[in-house]
């Protein structure tokens, strides 16, 4: 399975990896709908870069009651009909990557626009062991 | 497609918020950013208005492609009458201020009037609010956008430092502590409506048509077009790399333009900044990350841009790095303009000098210069006399000759007499002495163009404003140097209709002259398109251009050129044909 990995020391705090998920994902933009959360901030005294990816882990899957999220292929799968607007996931999640939605959740489905949006590399899917 | 359709509208007197629709008709004409700012400052302010008090407005207006996934598309325009010229002035601030206004819902921030107490503005999409800036009032720029951030997590935010309270006319507004909309007293103006900061965020978003087909056509050009061979400057070195092409070429302005070439100038170049540098940078959508974050000794910034290393370093005939870096972070907290800054210590250092007044300062004075920025911003010692900037101290004490500035606004970091179109860009910047409305020394010192003729220059200069005009009122980077065909065809798919490149380039030269009206309606005509005696008379003394002037009658001719290029008149007034044709 492949799931995305975050270089900070490549990052330039640009966004267009939250851009390229909520178009991809939501048919709009607005970094805030993004699955993933990338911080560039300056802080007293200090730069703060952060990259918070769904790293498939699986915990959204384990603390959803309804078996809304799913596993398949390697990838996460949601199914809004199943989803009871409970969001058990979004606080089960280490990464803090599922944004609630009005109707349901958006979760990373590994898709990796994010990363070939990335114009350093600072964003790339490894594989990973679950 | 492009618009959210809606400005928003808020009267500081009246305490009063309402959201309107955007002038369709003006928007096509003037497409956004610059343009538009100017468009609506032209027809709501009224002639003559005091650029600091509560009848000038204060203007953020984004464009069609803001917020979008367009690369380098984060600029917001800032625009208001200036209280340093009393000219027209729109700025340009990067960060991610700009997006979050067509996240809120809207196409533009038109703020009006004056608040009885300092306030900062809260803004979540329908939501406004004035909030009390007592315990921000008086505090640096970083410290009130700091104390924001913890409050309101996740906001974008503006923010004035002291200077901006204290209405000094070199006075910018902040965004993510570095970034800066800089020149012509643009937080004074916010300062004096008492507007310590402006928080934002918003929660909808904005789409394009065919939604991923165009996210496919714009990720491929990104990789082509953006981040081409062309524009990797920004990346590898960014702005500082212009120190070497200014030194070689003898336009690197040193001991307030005395010369144009510095003997300490590889202390200060980009090798230099690339030693200290932490991490790249980019504004909000950028791919191209010009944006230096460097650390020496105890201080870290954002910086320095050329502009910083000139005006601060240079010019200043300072050659050690750590108090360049120390003068960017001293100026972005207190809010100034460090082209100005630099420019006016430099002025009050040769003043000290030449005895013609005792500033207690004098050429690499590192701990003069330091604190000068500080009283400055505060008005307090000296700095209550350079915060008026050089053309003031040169009316009181002397020293007009070598003023470096245009309409009352500084020179920035190139020296005309080994480029003589900048020369001719500084006289006809709508703002003032500026390298932004025209930068034609890229292609002529540091390029292929003889330096030293005037021929071909004022077209050169014309088409690179209107370029600029456009590309700004778009809103596009700079750092992207894209061709107008690819700027129309973006344009063409966000606006979801046919957008030419005669369309782009007419809003470009619409938008210049309508700016010059603003300016002519503010009394300002030929007479104030000078350079100054230094420019025209005095010859570089070594260097590259050794021997060099700008001679006032090519100057004059070059001018007079411009203007029939323009459709302007003798005076340098815009003539009835050019409104027709323009459709001003």
């Amino acid at each position: 399975m492949k799931a995305l990995a975050f270089n900070p020391e490549k990052c330039i705090g640009c966004k267009l990896c939250h851009l390229a998920c909520s178009g991809q994902n939501e048919d709009q933009f607005n970094p805030r709908l993004a699955r993933l959360n990338v911080v560039y901030a300056y802080a007293p005294g200090e730069l703060k870069i952060e990259g918070h990816t769904c790293n498939l882990d699986m915990a959204c899957i384990k603390a959803c009651p309804t078996g809304a999220i799913q596993e398949k292929n390697g990838r996460l799968r949601f199914d809004e009909n199943l989803c009871t607007d409970c969001s058990l996931c979004v606080t089960a999640c280490p990464n803090r990557v599922i944004v609630k939605k009005e109707r349901g959740v958006g979760v990373c489905v590994q898709c990796f626009t994010c990363a070939n949006w990335c114009p350093t590399g600072a964003l790339t899917f490894e594989e990973v062991t679950n | 497609m492009g618009y959210t359709g809606k400005i928003l509208r808020i009267n500081l007197s009246k305490g009063l918020a309402q959201s309107e629709p955007l002038n369709e008709e003006w928007a096509k004409a003037y497409i956004g950013g610059k343009g538009l700012s100017i468009k609506y400052l032209y027809e709501e302010l009224e002639p003559g208005v005091d650029p600091l008090s509560e009848d000038n407005k204060l203007i953020l207006m984004t464009g069609p492609l803001t917020g979008t996934i367009v690369p380098n598309s984060g600029k917001l325009a800032i625009a208001a009458k200036s209280p340093a010229t009393g000219t027209i002035l729109d700025c340009s601030i990067g960060g991610a201020f700009a997006p979050e206004i067509k996240y809120a819902g809207y196409d533009a921030i038109i703020i009006e009037g004056k608040a009885t107490i300092p306030v900062y503005i809260y803004i979540e999409d329908d939501r406004v609010e004035l909030r009390s800036a007592k315990g921000l009032w008086g505090k640096g720029a970083h410290e009130a956008e700091y104390a924001l951030q913890e409050e309101l997590d996740d906001a974008r935010i503006l923010a004035i430092g002291q200077a901006g309270e204290n209405l000094v006319q070199m006075s910018c507004i902040n965004s993510e502590l570095y970034r800066q909309a800089g020149r012509g007293g643009i937080g004074a103006v916010m300062g004096s409506k008492n507007v310590k900061a402006i928080a934002i965020k918003g929660t909808k978003g904005i789409s394009t048509k065919e939604i991923r087909k165009f996210m496919v056509w714009m990720n491929k050009l990104k990789r082509e077009d953006t981040m081409s061979e062309d524009n990797m400057w920004a990346y590898t070195d960014g702005t500082p790399m212009i120190v070497e092409l200014g030194q070689t070429t003898g336009t690197l302005p040193t001991y307030n333009f005395q010369q144009g070439t510095f003997d300490g100038w590889q202390s200060i170049d980009t090798e230099a900044v690339k030693k200290v540098r932490v991490a790249k940078k980019g504004c909000f959508a950028c791919a191209l990350a010009c944006g230096n974050y460097s650390e020496m000794g105890k201080t870290q910034v954002e910086g320095p841009e050329y502009e910083t290393l000139a005006m601060g370093g240079s010019n200043c005939g300072i050659s050690d790095l750590e108090a360049v870096i120390e003068f960017n972070r001293l100026c972005d907290d207190y809010g100034l303009d460090t082209i100005s800054a630099g420019n006016v210590i430099a002025f009050a250092m040769e003043l000290t000098e030449k005895g013609i007044h005792d500033f207690g300062m004098t050429f690499g004075d590192i701990e003069k210069y330091l604190e000068a920025t500080g009283l400055i911003a505060k008005r307090e010692g000296i700095g209550a006399e350079l915060a008026q900037g050089v053309k003031y101290l040169a009316g009181k004490y002397g020293g007009k000759d070598f003023a470096m500035e245009v309409k009352n606004l500084e020179f920035p970091g190139y020296e005309p007499r080994g480029s003589w179109s900048m020369g001719l860009a500084y006289a006809t910047a709508d703002r003032g002495a500026c390298h932004m409305r025209a930068w034609p020394i890229a292609l002529e010192a540091f390029g292929d163009l003889d330096p030293y003729t005037i021929e071909g220059k004022a077209q050169l200069v014309k088409d690179l404003q209107d370029h600029n005009s456009a590309k700004f009122s778009a809103v596009l980077c700079d750092c992207w140097g894209l061709s107008e065909e690819l700027q129309a065809e973006i344009l063409s798919r966000v606006l979801e209709r046919e957008f030419t490149v005669e369309e782009l380039l007419t809003a470009g030269e619409r938008t210049y002259s309508l700016a010059r009206l603003f300016n002519e309606r503010e009394g300002f005509d030929r007479k104030d398109d000078y350079l100054p005696e230094r420019t025209l008379t005095e010859k570089l003394p070594s260097g590259p251009s050794e021997g060099r002037v700008l001679p006032r009658e090519e100057f004059e001719k070059m001018l007079a050129e411009y203007y029939a290029l323009r459709g302007w008149d003798e005076q340098g007034r815009v003539t009835e044909e050019t409104k027709q044709k323009l459709d001003l």
